[in-house]
């Protein structure tokens, strides 16, 4: 008897559970499908009134696509932000999960004060840094230069790497693991290779998606120092449409937008199995 | 930065630039719109940081416990992130337009009021727009966090648990929240300094408007910046604006790290 009744409410649970899930992911998507939508129809039929949400077949087509493809040059475009993303990930990843790895574990003397320099980094309004950051990438001669972007998103997403890190080998990585290997004459790089790097996938796949969207959305910086058109990332190119005419052909953002999301999709759906309970092996906690 | 802030500043090289003391900040501190900015903002964060994280924990609960279709539930909720603020920022703009999609719902669809509201032109309508775009964007980011954070949760604690008969709530309550109390930090210091660096949502919905009542720290800066020119006056404002998420993160840090004792 108690134990159908456990089964009930289990199902009942499930149902719920579902019921929730989807309600939310409607409410996710649809401002997106309404940009996709309004990619695929005439600019003017964009913000009518009443909204159209449901338009005929015959009213899509393809032709903000068409049109971003013939007359920019989207896939040096996308291939310039692919390049900067990849680097500043790998990059980001490497250096943010050994700092991680040093503030967690390693005895350094003033290592919570070099941490909190490193988190009040993050303090200071992005807005005000751009300036003397340019001082800084032409005294360099990073100007005008894919590296200098890459450079300095790399050093951008390593503050915010390595808090989430940090956090994470402190919370869920048992230091009875690593004491094991040193016991077997490992050392404090052995225990970051075969320790911190395996335990801690999930959290490292979290910031290098994070930080692989980077240089899809930040304009600011990339738009201050990306000055030639065969160099610029998406969002300076996407951002030209706000200002090359006096109204803006809003189908022709929706569009490039749209094809701008579908590389960091992929790179997403690739790393997202790091989410999927009962892949990374469970930790031993003492 | 900090040394503009005590100059009367001026671009151009022919121009000088007196040096004025507590003045800027003086200015600042005596500003209303200043004062009505920095109110905004912290009623912003207040609204939207602690709700992004309860519902960007529970979806990512919810969506951990899901099977079935997972993959379909884990790409959508993360889509919001990857589309660009100014893109979405229009969207909402467009959605609670006096002609937009929130007014034809209430005004057509469903016939609960008369004629159209106009969501942005007053104070607290047009920052509700602007927080609920701001957590609408946030739980997706809030997910792809929590979703990391609980793959290490142990899991045999549970089963211990399930021996001792524990219930749904005693485990969220005595085993995970426990176990991501590290990213529970995180998340709260990284949004908290986020929510004061916001800058697109207002931007794009109000600008500011109507007569700078909308008006956050960022936007403000930014239109003393670029529009008035008063770079002693935002680079003051910035000052303070710094020191205050400045004092709100070690705040911060301190009641985690109490938790933790306890």
């Amino acid at each position: 008897m108690k134990t159908k009744n456990y089964r009930l409410r289990s199902l009942l649970f499930e149902i719920f559970k579902y019921t929730v899930t989807i309600l939310g992911l409607l409410i996710m998507i649809i401002p997106m499908y309404y940009m996709i939508i309004s990619a695929l129809k005439d600019n003017a039929t964009t913000f009518i009134y009443p909204p159209n949400l449901f338009p005929r077949l015959s009213l899509l087509d393809f032709r903000n696509f068409i049109y971003i493809l013939e007359n920019t040059i989207f896939f040096r475009y996308l291939w310039n932000t692919l390049i900067v993303a990849f680097i500043s990930v790998i990059m980001s990843a490497v250096f943010s999960s050994l700092l991680a790895y040093a503030f967690a574990r390693l005895h350094i003397p003033g290592k919570k004060v070099i941490f909190a320099v490193i988190i009040s980094i993050m303090l200071v309004p992005g807005l005000a840094l751009i300036v003397p950051q340019f001082e800084l990438a032409s005294m360099f001669k990073l100007t005008n230069k894919l590296s200098g972007v890459i450079l300095f998103y790399t050093a951008w997403t390593i503050p915010f790497s390595t808090f989430l890190l940090k956090g994470y080998i402190e919370d869920n990585i048992s230091k009875e693991l690593d004491e094991s290997i040193y016991v077997d004459g490992g050392s404090p790089f052995t225990v970051y290779r075969h320790i911190i790097i395996p335990m801690a996938s999930p959290s490292i796949a979290a910031v290098s998606i994070l930080n692989f969207l980077f240089p899809f959305e930040e304009l600011g910086w990339s738009q201050a120092i990306l000055k030639s058109d065969e160099i610029r990332t998406l969002p300076v190119a996407i951002s030209m449409f706000f200002r090359a005419h006096s109204q803006t052909d809003w189908g022709y953002v929706f569009a490039m937008t749209t094809m701008a999301m579908i590389p960091v999709v992929i790179f997403y759906l690739l790393l997202q199995k790091y989410f999927v309970t009962g892949l990374s092996s469970g930790s031993i906690k003492g | 930065m900090f040394i503009m802030s005590f100059f009367d500043w001026n671009i151009g090289f022919q121009q000088s630039s007196p040096y004025i003391g507590l003045e800027n900040y003086i200015d600042v501190l005596t500003d209303p719109i200043a004062k009505r900015a920095i109110v905004n903002t912290f009623v912003y964060a207040i609204v939207t940081v602690p709700l992004q994280m309860i519902f960007g924990l529970a979806v990512a609960l919810l969506i951990n416990g899901i099977k079935k279709f997972g993959i379909i539930f884990r790409l959508g909720y993360y889509l919001p992130v990857i589309t660009s603020w100014v893109v979405v920022a229009l969207l909402f703009r467009y959605i609670f337009a006096n002609t937009g999609l929130m007014n034809y719902f209430l005004v057509d669809v469903l016939k609960i009021v008369d004629g159209p509201v106009s969501w942005l032109s007053s104070r607290w309508s047009a920052l509700a727009s602007a927080m609920l775009l701001g957590i609408w964007k946030g739980i997706g980011w809030n997910m792809i966090i929590f979703l990391a954070a609980l793959q290490a949760v142990p899991r045999n604690l549970y089963e211990a648990a399930d021996v001792d008969g524990a219930n749904r709530f005693q485990k969220f309550f005595y085993i995970t929240l426990p176990s991501i109390k590290g990213t529970i930090t995180f998340a709260l210091v990284m949004l908290a300094i986020g929510a004061f660096n916001t800058y697109t949502p207002i931007a794009i919905l109000t600008g500011g408007n109507p007569m700078h009542q909308t008006e956050v720290v960022l936007t403000w800066m930014y239109f003393q910046t670029f529009d008035a020119l008063n770079m002693g006056y935002s680079a003051a404002l910035s000052m303070i604006v710094t020191a205050i998420i400045m004092i709100i993160t070690v705040f911060l840090f301190g009641i985690t790290r109490r938790k933790k004792v306890a």
